[in-house]
Parts: structure tokens; sequence; C-alpha cells
């Protein structure tokens, strides 16, 4: 064998090296990005276990004094509010529907603020169509009511929506917002008390014509929420509050 | 160098720059989508749930795992890693979100595709499932491209005795 012809295996045995390197290289890229792509998407979904388990945050409540027990009659809303408020806002929310917490986020102070002057009462569907959450959230709000903390619970359940309101979190979240013995609240919670009331309510959104949720009416008037800010309802509210 | 390769080159350069471009587009859109979606779990299993493709335990975990999927894929599109890979997988994903609001819109369901967050149910008369289906098609075709030609700059990935810098 030539000199040459040598050098030429040489060379072919260390480029098929070469070559067999990088195949591995590649090789334990790609199972590498695919294990980070299965541990992010494993984790993921253990984290968004976590968040929708947990038990429910404190609330920030907006000074809402402890208000009278509300009565629940089937096809009638919560009344929150004094009764001879000048203005009346039917609100229908899910308690698990995305644009009603963000409506809340955006609108609840102004409501509040109505609310607690006095200027307007809020008469609340609410609906029970997302998920079993969403009604045994209504349930349980039916309960709070009751029991005379309606309006920061109300508060309480927005402001954790990210919560799948098992009973054990909708009982902890009475705790955080009323403290004190809420034994009788706990037990309409568990026995679901109020399921029918929830039933009834979803029926007479259907026969208000209401078939999606965030849906405001002032004084039966239904508002365009697409092209609504906080400003605006506060103005509409103030104007109807003095005619 | 003849005219020929010169045109060729000048084509391959340009088609660095489109794949580049693509890329960084969709890196932008799938994590937009995942972000958005991720921030909200109840509102994303609602949104699976409301297609009503799939049985009620199947969608907490599509609802939930779909986004991080989104995510991940995005962030391998957006440094450039496993271009070609990522791009099919992507790909893929289009294909069956696309099938998913065509087979809604042939059943007549109202809902919003929750694509970006959001979705559930809507009024019959605020349905956009059109512009969803071209938004989802265009990225299918940018998708595709990348698929074809993953060569892009400012990436991480290693074209053998190639360097594009």
């Amino acid at each position: 064998m030539s000199a040459g012809s040598r050098r030429a295996q040489e060379l072919a045995r260390q480029q098929a090296l070469a070559a067999a390197k990088r195949h591995r290289e590649r090789r334990i890229g790609v199972v590498a990005a695919l294990v980070v792509l299965v541990l992010l998407v494993g984790g993921g979904i253990g984290f968004q276990a976590w968040r929708t388990r947990r038990a429910p945050d404190a609330v920030p409540t907006s000074g809402a004094a402890s208000l009278a027990p509300v009565a629940i009659t089937d096809g009638k809303p919560i009344v929150l509010g004094q009764a001879d408020a000048p203005v009346k806002l039917a609100l229908y929310e899910d308690f698990h529907c995305p644009h009603c917490a963000e409506f809340e986020e955006a609108y609840g102070s102004v409501l509040t603020a109505a609310r607690e002057s006095g200027k307007a009462e809020i008469e609340l569907y609410p609906m029970s169509f997302i998920d079993a959450g969403s009604e045994s959230a209504a349930n349980a709000m039916a309960c709070a009511a009751e029991a005379g903390f309606g309006a920061s619970y109300y508060e309480g359940l927005f402001a954790n929506a990210t919560l799948r309101w098992s009973d054990g979190q909708l009982i902890a979240l009475a705790d955080q917002v009323a403290p004190g013995d809420t034994e009788r609240f706990n037990s309409c919670v568990r026995s679901r008390a109020n399921a029918g009331w929830a039933a009834s309510i979803d029926a007479a959104a259907d026969a208000n014509g209401v078939s999606s949720t965030p849906t405001l009416f002032l004084d039966g008037a239904r508002l365009d929420l697409a092209n609504l800010t906080p400003e605006a309802l506060q103005t509409k509210i103030d104007e109807a509050a003095t005619t | 160098m003849s005219a020929t390769t010169a045109t060729r080159s000048a084509l391959s350069q340009t088609s660095v720059w489109v794949s580049t471009l693509a890329r960084l587009i969709l890196a932008g859109v799938l994590l937009a989508a995942g972000i958005l979606k991720a921030v909200d779990p109840a509102g994303s299993v609602a949104a699976v749930r409301a297609y009503e493709l799939v049985s009620s335990p199947l969608a907490t975990p599509i609802g939930w795992g779909l986004p991080f999927l989104e995510i991940g894929l995005g962030l391998l599109l957006l440094v450039g890693l496993h271009t070609r890979a990522a791009a099919i997988v992507s790909a893929f994903l289009l294909v069956t979100l696309l099938a998913a609001v065509i087979s809604v819109a042939a059943r007549g369901l109202s809902i919003d595709c929750g694509c970006f967050g959001g979705g559930g149910p809507v009024a019959s008369g605020e349905t956009r499932y059109t512009s969803e289906i071209v938004r989802d098609i265009g990225l299918l075709l940018l998708s595709a491209w990348l698929a074809w030609r993953p060569r892009t700059r400012f990436s991480l990935d290693r074209w053998d005795g190639e360097h594009l810098g």
C-alpha cells in the first residue's frame, strides 16, 4: 500500500468519526429539547393544578359593611344594595367566565361605589354554564347573601377566579371575607341548598334574552360593554340617578 | 462567479431572510397565545370544553398543557433551536387547531376560539370564524415555509460546513 493511499484512508476515517460525532451531538440535542418540552408541559399542568386547587387568597375588602341578609327566591336575582336606590343594575355573570373576571376588575369599583352610595342596587344573576365550579360558586353566592355577607363574598369569588371552587375552597373563602360562625353557610354550601335556585337563574337569564356573560342592564336597557369604559358607566349611573 | 450562481446566491439570501421573519413571527404569536392562556387556567379549560370535541376529563390537561406547549415551541423558535422540528410540530398543532375551528363552524356552535385567552360561548352574531381560519392558514403557511427552509439568521442552529452569522 502506498503512503498516499494510507493518508487518504486515514482522512476518510477521521471524516467518518467527525460525522458520527456530529450525528451523536445532534441526537443528544433533539432528545434534550424534547425532554425540556415534556417537562415544561408537565410542569405547566402541575402548576395549574396547584393554582386551581389551593386555598383562596385574602380579599382586599372595599370596606363593605355587613349587609342585611338577602332573601333568595327562585327565578329572582340576588339584590345587593338599598332596595329604594334610584338606579337598577341587572348583572349577569358566571363566576368562571374569564371576561366576567376582567369586567369585575375594570368595573367592580364603579359598581361597588354606586351600591354603597345608595345610587344603585345591583340585581345579580350568577349563571352556571361554564363548568361545575360555576354552579357551586353560584350556589355558595346565594348562601353568602342569605347569611348577610354577599357583597364581600362576591368580590372574593372574582378575586380568586382561577380556583376550581370545591366546597372546601368556597368555605375557606367565607372564613376570609366573613370570619366568625359560618356553620349555617357551610352546610348550605355542602348540601347545595340553592342548586334549584341556580338553575332557575339560568332559566330566567334565558327568558330575559341573555345568552352571554357578562351582560349588564341599566334600568332595563342593555349596555354595550364592548364600547363602554368605567368612566362612561359612572356617568350613565350618575345621570340615571338624577333624572 | 457565473451569473446563475450569483442569482442563486441572492435568492438563497432572500430565502434566509424570509425564513428569519417567519420564525420570529411564529415565535411571537405562539408565545403570546401561550402566555395569555396560561394566566387563566379555568378559562382555558372552559375554552377547550366549548369546542365540544373532547370528553370532559380530557379538557383539563389540554386546557392546562397546551399553553405551555405553545410557550415551549415559541421559545425554541425565538432562539432558533431545532428550527425545522419546531416548525413541523407547530404546523401539526396549527392543523389541529384549524380543524377544530372549522368543525365548530360547521356544527353551528357559537364560540370564541380562545386562541389568545378568553374563549367560550359568545352570542350567535359575534363569532369570527372566518378571520380565525384565515389567520391560522397564514401561520400554517409560515411554519410550512420554515420547515422547508429552516436556515435563518440570529439562530442557535448550526448548519454543517456553513456559517450564516
